[in-house]
């Protein structure tokens, strides 16, 4: 069961949950009704659809979102709950009166009513929703002194924990502690050297010293990169049909520079959304707005241009509002939006801001101008050589195929047109040479193998041709970026979001909403804005959301959750954050930090540091079956967070247990292993996987090609990069069981790390299991897990020394050379013991 | 917003109350028996079904590509006596087309390809390329009054699984197995397969958006079966390792990460127990599945000479009918082909033989074994084809029809579906839909009727709103019901 803490700590009486048997009180302080925490969110729910901001939809001219018309009404009589109307409504026996309407399906519980009355009876006061207030630096609450605070997090954690009769854990072991710490920072588990360091470092700085050494690793980089790739639709190809490719990956390198040299949030914001657009930018600034370039694009035939391109708009706009904002922007598309404060007009204000680029929306190129050229003059004559071998050919085999095609034309007794020649054979000549897959290629040299041999041979010189010429193609890096046009694009608003349905022109303008009368950003109106004053805007201090949502994410990433449970939607249906002013708190430090004297404001480095050096961070994730029962998402954080791993994650650790590992950071995408068949089935044989061999097989999970339309298969319950995604999924099938137990990745690291394990100076089995768990877990195994690993072993050795030839078959998979003096039935056996230590739940979980 | 929350966890605490909580403190041992008896996968979410059920499962046979209605079931003598004459203003009206034909202001009526004759004691329409559907025509009702609001392959099929246009909504099998669960506990509860055209014709793609699950909990999303290689992704041990190894393997596994739990407490480890359990469940029951050699012989060639090439479509419609008969709730066949621009003359032949007697033979099939009654088979495409020529009316050896949203024909039937009906009517050009038309909501809306449910209730909240199939359209289309 979720709990909905803002309507849980409410009221005058003690609020019980029955849950899995458990009574759970969460708060029994007095407290008045809070309009913004309490009855805004039963506004918005229940009432909204009619009575809420969408212009269009409201009845009866009531208005329960604004102050000035909910009491002009007459509905509500402050003080008198039984004088008002709305009271009378919401409570009547009569189906044509009472308020929702029956079909609506919305009823209003009897707890919500009692709310709505008290709130009247306690005077009606009036607030708006908790995010569209500017966040403000809290008091710190006190901590009782048996907590042992670290920070003010555990200040605010401990209010809560207090109100509910809760302790925190104590802190996990240094081991538990070092892997959580370096998973959660670099993505991988921590080096040998740097863990010992640590356990042999008894001095009061001991933490803070690994966690400056996980924050300066350049693993830190690539660890936040995921994460802010998903969010950016980051692929190598375009989705959609023909799914062409793309070279996007040097903005994916800068990303993981970014994080590296700590790149201010407000710098990394203005530069995405704006490096084009500021004075003399640099390279780099105009490689980061690649950004915004990230979307699908559309080449399927019989699309209009322009409807592609209002697509790519829309999406760019919404994908901004979700990452910065925690909006969802979509429906505003079409009308007013029915919960938050965001008018259709709004929607295309800010449409407007990215409506400005050249870009027509005609064709699938993935390197559609405006882009940043990064191409060598040596990759652009080989490219243009391969182009023209493959040209010539092609041409000659047009007119054969001609020939051929009207060879085989008859006409019928009816007159209607048919041919001789197999349907399939028919078709691919009609359909022409370029995009031709490789089974009619097959089905032509069946059928013309006899009788046209000039023609196969030729036919046959050609794939080889257009491969190589599609290769030096794939070589030439141009990055897609943003420019704006020196004539501005008009903006209008559109019917349902019809690309051809024009109403009125609108103008550039950030939400109304969010923009305080007389501030900065709404004075100027001399000139159009352009994204510059919208990026600006998005990190100005006066904006509620960038900070908060930031930050959020933030928490997400390392607790498995938000504060804000919805991340996507910090708007009225959306939930409240669980601790409120711990959000606050940590927006505000974000933007003016105050806790440490070295750090930048907007320093992501310094959030995290703050984060991770909290006790409630540092927690045991053991707890008593009581608290999983009552807490079941760790929402009070009175235990440590403890979650599967994202599979990304997962595939890296197990290589870098195994030491196959590739350190290398950034450049083109590489294809790792694969099943085959994969793309082939999805693209009906257009597009070819060709797996890469050596040492691009190892490398890091994030540097894999990501086809659009079929992901990488080895990854799941990942975002799908075709549209922004910021939540967390955590799932738990038997299709990822399958998956780590049997992909290529996964055995071939367990063959690999049972070589590791058998070169060791073990004398027994016993010191070598011991080792091995070491090395995954940091920890060595317990007396009955050494009992279990070891008969284990025994019942492995067993089979192999049964099935020598299984054993030799099971060393074969993947492609990493394997050391043949090592006996295959005692190597297979480890091997198989490695691939159970590394499906161990706590070996896929952060401890 | 009790109920909703009770909805949200429901998922959670069925895994825990199925497989979790009732297995703490027993060894792997014990475990593995447990999970052996005929435990349900998932259940049904509370409330539901809102009514009685007429069917528990369905079959949809997507036709990919909008197969052609005026030439295949949608008889328009008008079409032939003004053969190559404009197609009247007043018919067309301000319609709009793909761009292939938006510039053509040419559109003279193409007659039927091939003769039409009416079929059983309901008297179907139905063309000769179609003949095995034709004999069991008075299993069937058609819908001749289909329409939809997309002209766009991608957008229509998005529109027809999901209820909205633009991709992100979940798939109608994921609202299925999210409402009602399943009756599997060794299979998921909605598979996806798919297939083209032997002659490669079209160049359409499945994106994997049509069988997501959304926002609905991922548990739901369709399972693709692949055509080759294993069916499910991963699903062979490594080789050398045999399915003994795997057991003790797994029975380690299960002993330690039991010892684990009861250190740390967290029931999510006794789910990936259960999980790791039903992996290897899968692997011998996915195997069990597509292993044909008790399907009698007879069975077989009533199927087609395709029957046995893993990947064809006659192939996936057998397994279609195995899998209700273990229990999937879902099974979403998507066709590529009959995208019949320029080729209508050689290629809509071929496309309804590879479809033809499959179709009926998974009906019959189904029927033979008593399934019919309790599934719900449907046969249709995204869209229909235009009744005027796409192209040249001179130019003979590339005749075409395009896209076509106006009007085309679907045809259902089994569990609680009218049998031998033609149900509303297109005009006389088979251009719009004018008697009783049946929008893609309407549509949605009486198969979820079927399976016993309301669309109106069966909802998730996403982003602060009530999402469900139907969007806030549609109703149940009662002339469809027996």
């Amino acid at each position: 069961m979720h709990l909905k803490f803002s309507q849980l700590s409410i009221a005058s009486v003690a609020v019980c949950l029955v849950l899995s048997g458990q009574t759970f009180v969460i708060a029994t302080e007095k407290e008045p009704v809070s309009f913004s925490r309490d009855i805004l969110p039963i506004f918005s729910d229940k009432c909204f659809t009619c009575h809420g901001p969408d212009n269009a939809k409201r009845k009866g001219d009531l208005r329960l979102d604004d102050r000035e018309s909910a009491m002009k009404s007459g509905d509500i009589v402050p003080g008198k709950s039984d004088e008002s109307e709305l009271v009378a409504r919401i409570t009547s026996h009569d189906a044509d009166e009472v308020m929702p309407p029956p079909r609506h399906n919305k009823k209003l519980s009897e707890a919500e009513i009692g709310l709505i009355r008290q709130w009247i009876d306690q005077g009606a006061s009036w607030g708006r929703h908790w995010a569209w207030e500017k966040p403000s630096r809290p008091a710190i609450p006190m901590a009782p002194a048996e907590f042992a605070a670290r920070n003010p997090i555990d200040n605010f954690v401990a209010q809560k924990l207090v109100a509910n009769n809760l302790k925190p854990q104590p802190p996990a072991t240094k081991q538990q502690l070092a892997r959580r710490l370096a998973l959660d920072l670099t993505g991988l588990p921590p080096e040998k050297t740097v863990l010992t360091e640590f356990l042999n470092d008894q001095s009061p700085e001991a933490w803070e010293n690994l966690v400056e050494k996980m924050l300066a690793s350049p693993r830190f980089g690539e660890r936040m990169a995921w994460d802010w790739l998903d969010a950016a639709r980051y692929a190598d190809t375009n989705g959609y049909q023909g799914d062409g490719e793309r070279t996007m990956w040097p903005w994916r390198d800068w990303v993981i520079t970014a994080f590296n040299n700590d790149m201010p949030f407000d710098q990394f914001t203005v530069n995405q959304i704006a490096g084009d657009l500021l004075e003399k930018p640099s390279r780099e600034q105009v490689l980061a707005t690649g950004f915004n370039r990230n979307h699908m694009i559309n080449g399927e035939g019989g699309r209009i241009a322009e409807e592609n391109r209002v697509e790519y708009v829309f999406d760019q706009t919404e994908t901004v509002s979700t990452i910065w904002l925690g909006l969802t922007m979509t429906c505003a598309r079409c009308h007013d939006h029915k919960f938050d404060p965001i008018s259709k007009k709004d929607y295309f204000q800010l449409f407007a801001f990215f409506n400005q680029t050249p870009v027509n929306g005609g064709g699938g190129n993935g390197q559609t101008a405006p882009v940043l050229d990064m191409t060598t003059p040596a990759q652009l004559e080989a490219q243009k050589k391969a182009s023209a071998a493959y040209d010539a050919l092609q041409k000659k085999l047009i007119e054969k195929e001609k020939q051929l095609r009207e060879a085989g034309m008859t006409t019928t007794a009816d007159g209607m047109y048919a041919t001789k020649l197999p349907v399939i054979i028919e078709s691919t000549l009609r359909k022409g040479i370029d995009g031709r897959p490789a089974e009619n290629f097959k089905a032509l040299e069946e059928y013309y193998g006899k009788t046209e041999p000039e023609y196969i041979r030729q036919l046959s010189e050609l794939r080889p041709l257009r491969q190589k010429r599609d290769e030096a193609a794939a070589k030439l890096t141009r990055v897609m970026v943003m420019a704006d046009m020196p004539k501005p694009r008009e903006t209008f608003m559109l019917t349902r979001g019809t690309y051809d349905k024009r109403e009125s022109a609108v103008q550039p303008a950030i939400l109304s909403a969010f923009v305080p009368s007389g501030s900065a950003v709404s004075q100027k109106s001399d000139k159009l804005q352009n994204r510059l004053d919208l990026a600006r805007w998005l990190v100005n201090p006066e904006n509620p959301l960038t900070a908060r949502v930031i930050v959020n994410r933030l928490w997400q990433m390392l607790f498995g959750m938000g504060l804000v449970k919805t991340a996507e939607d910090f708007g009225l249906q959306g939930q409240a954050p669980s601790h409120p002013e711990l959000l606050d708190y940590l927006a505000v430090e974000f933007q003016s930090p105050l806790l440490d004297s070295r750090a930048r404001p907007w320093s992501m480095k310094h959030l995290v540091r703050l984060i991770v050096n909290s006790a409630t961070y540092r927690q045991n994730a053991s707890a008593p079956a009581e608290l999983w029962a009552i807490d079941p998402e760790n929402r009070l954080l009175a235990r440590g967070p403890r979650h599967r791993l994202p599979s990304w994650m997962i595939r890296d650790q197990a290589l870098a247990i195994s030491g196959l590992l590739t350190p290398a950071i950034g450049g083109p995408s590489v294809n790792s292993y694969q099943p085959p068949g994969i793309w082939e089935e999805a693209t009906f044989g257009f597009k070819t996987y060709r797996q890469d061999h050596g040492p691009a097989l190892y490398r890091r999970s994030l540097y894999i090609f990501w086809r659009r339309i079929i992901g990488p298969t080895v990854f799941f319950d990942n975002a799908n990069r075709q549209t922004c995604s910021v939540k967390n999924v955590i799932t738990n099938t038997p299709l990822h069981a399958l998956t780590t137990l049997n992909d290529v990745v996964y055995v071939e690291s367990a063959r690999a790390f049972a070589q590791n394990a058998l070169k060791q100076p073990c004398e027994t089995d016993e010191a070598r299991l011991n080792w091995l768990v070491q090395q995954a877990l940091m920890r060595p195994p317990t007396g009955p897990e050494a009992r279990l690993l070891a008969s284990a072993l025994a019942k492995q050795r067993e089979y192999f020394s049964q099935n020598q030839a299984r054993a030799e078959e099971l060393l074969k998979v993947g492609e990493s050379p394997r050391d043949t003096l090592i006996p295959a039935v005692e190597h297979a056996a480890w091997a198989q013991v490695c691939l159970l230590v590394l499906n161990l739940d706590e070996t896929l979980s952060k401890p | 917003m009790l109920r909703d929350s009770f909805d949200k966890s429901r998922a959670l605490m069925t895994r825990r109350s199925l497989f979790g909580q009732s297995a703490v403190g027993i060894g792997s041992a014990a475990l593995a028996s447990l999970l052996t008896s005929d435990s349900k996968a998932a259940t049904t979410l509370q409330g539901l079904p809102h009514h009685s059920p007429k069917a528990k499962n369905v079959i949809y046979l997507l036709q990919n590509g909008g197969p052609s209605h005026v030439d295949i079931f949608d008889y328009k003598p008008e079409l032939r006596r003004l053969a190559g004459q404009q197609i009247p203003d007043s018919v067309v009206q301000q319609a709009r087309f793909s761009t292939m034909t938006a510039g053509q202001t040419n559109r003279p009526c193409l007659p039927e390809i091939t003769k039409f004759s009416r079929h059983g004691q309901s008297g179907a329409t139905v063309s000769d390329f179609m003949p095995y559907t034709a004999k069991i025509s008075d299993d069937l009702c058609f819908i001749k009054s289909m329409h939809t609001t997309q002209v766009n392959h991608a957008p229509a099929i998005t529109f027809f699984l999901t209820g909205a246009e633009i991709p992100g909504r979940p798939s109608m099998g994921s609202w299925l197995t999210y409402g009602l669960g399943t009756d599997t506990a060794n299979l998921p509860g909605f598979v996806v397969m798919t297939s083209r055209d032997k002659e490669a014709s079209c160049g359409q793609i499945f994106y994997d958006f049509y069988w997501s699950s959304g926002f609905l909990p991922s548990m739901y999303q369709g399972v693709k079966f692949r055509g080759g290689g294993d069916p499910v992704l991963y699903l062979s041990n490594p080789a050398g390792v045999s399915r003994e190894a795997r057991r003790a393997m797994l029975d380690d596994l299960a002993a330690l990460n039991q010892s684990h739990y009861e250190e740390v407490g967290d029931p999510e480890i006794q789910t990936r127990i259960s999980q790791y359990e039903m992996s290897y469940k899968m692997q011998m029951s996915v195997p069990e599945l597509t292993d044909l050699s008790n399907e009698p012989e007879n069975v077989l060639a009533e199927y087609g000479p395709e029957v046995r090439r893993p990947g064809s479509f006659a192939y996936n419609c057998l397994m279609a009918r195995r899998l209700v008969e273990r229990g999937v709730r879902f099974v979403q066949l998507l066709h590529a082909g009959w995208d019949q621009h320029r080729n209508l003359n050689t290629q809509l032949k071929v496309q309804c033989t590879d479809t033809d007697a499959p179709s009926a033979a998974l009906v019959n099939d189904l029927k033979r074994r008593g399934l019919l009654d309790e599934t719900v088979v449907i046969w249709g495409g995204e869209f229909g084809r235009t009744p005027f020529l796409q192209g040249k009316i001179e130019e003979t050896k590339s005749w075409g029809r395009d896209h076509h949203p106006y009007a085309f024909t679907v045809w259902m039937a089994g569990g609680g579906v009218k049998p031998g009906t033609s149900y509303g009517a297109s005009d006389d050009f088979g251009f719009r839909a004018v008697v009783d038309p049946v929008g893609v909501h309407d549509f949605q809306a009486t198969i979820l009727h079927l399976l016993g449910i309301d669309h109106e209730r069966l909802t998730f909240r996403f982003q602060g709103r009530d999402f469900r199939l139907t969007d806030v359209h549609g109703s149940v289309v009662k002339g469809l019901l027996a």
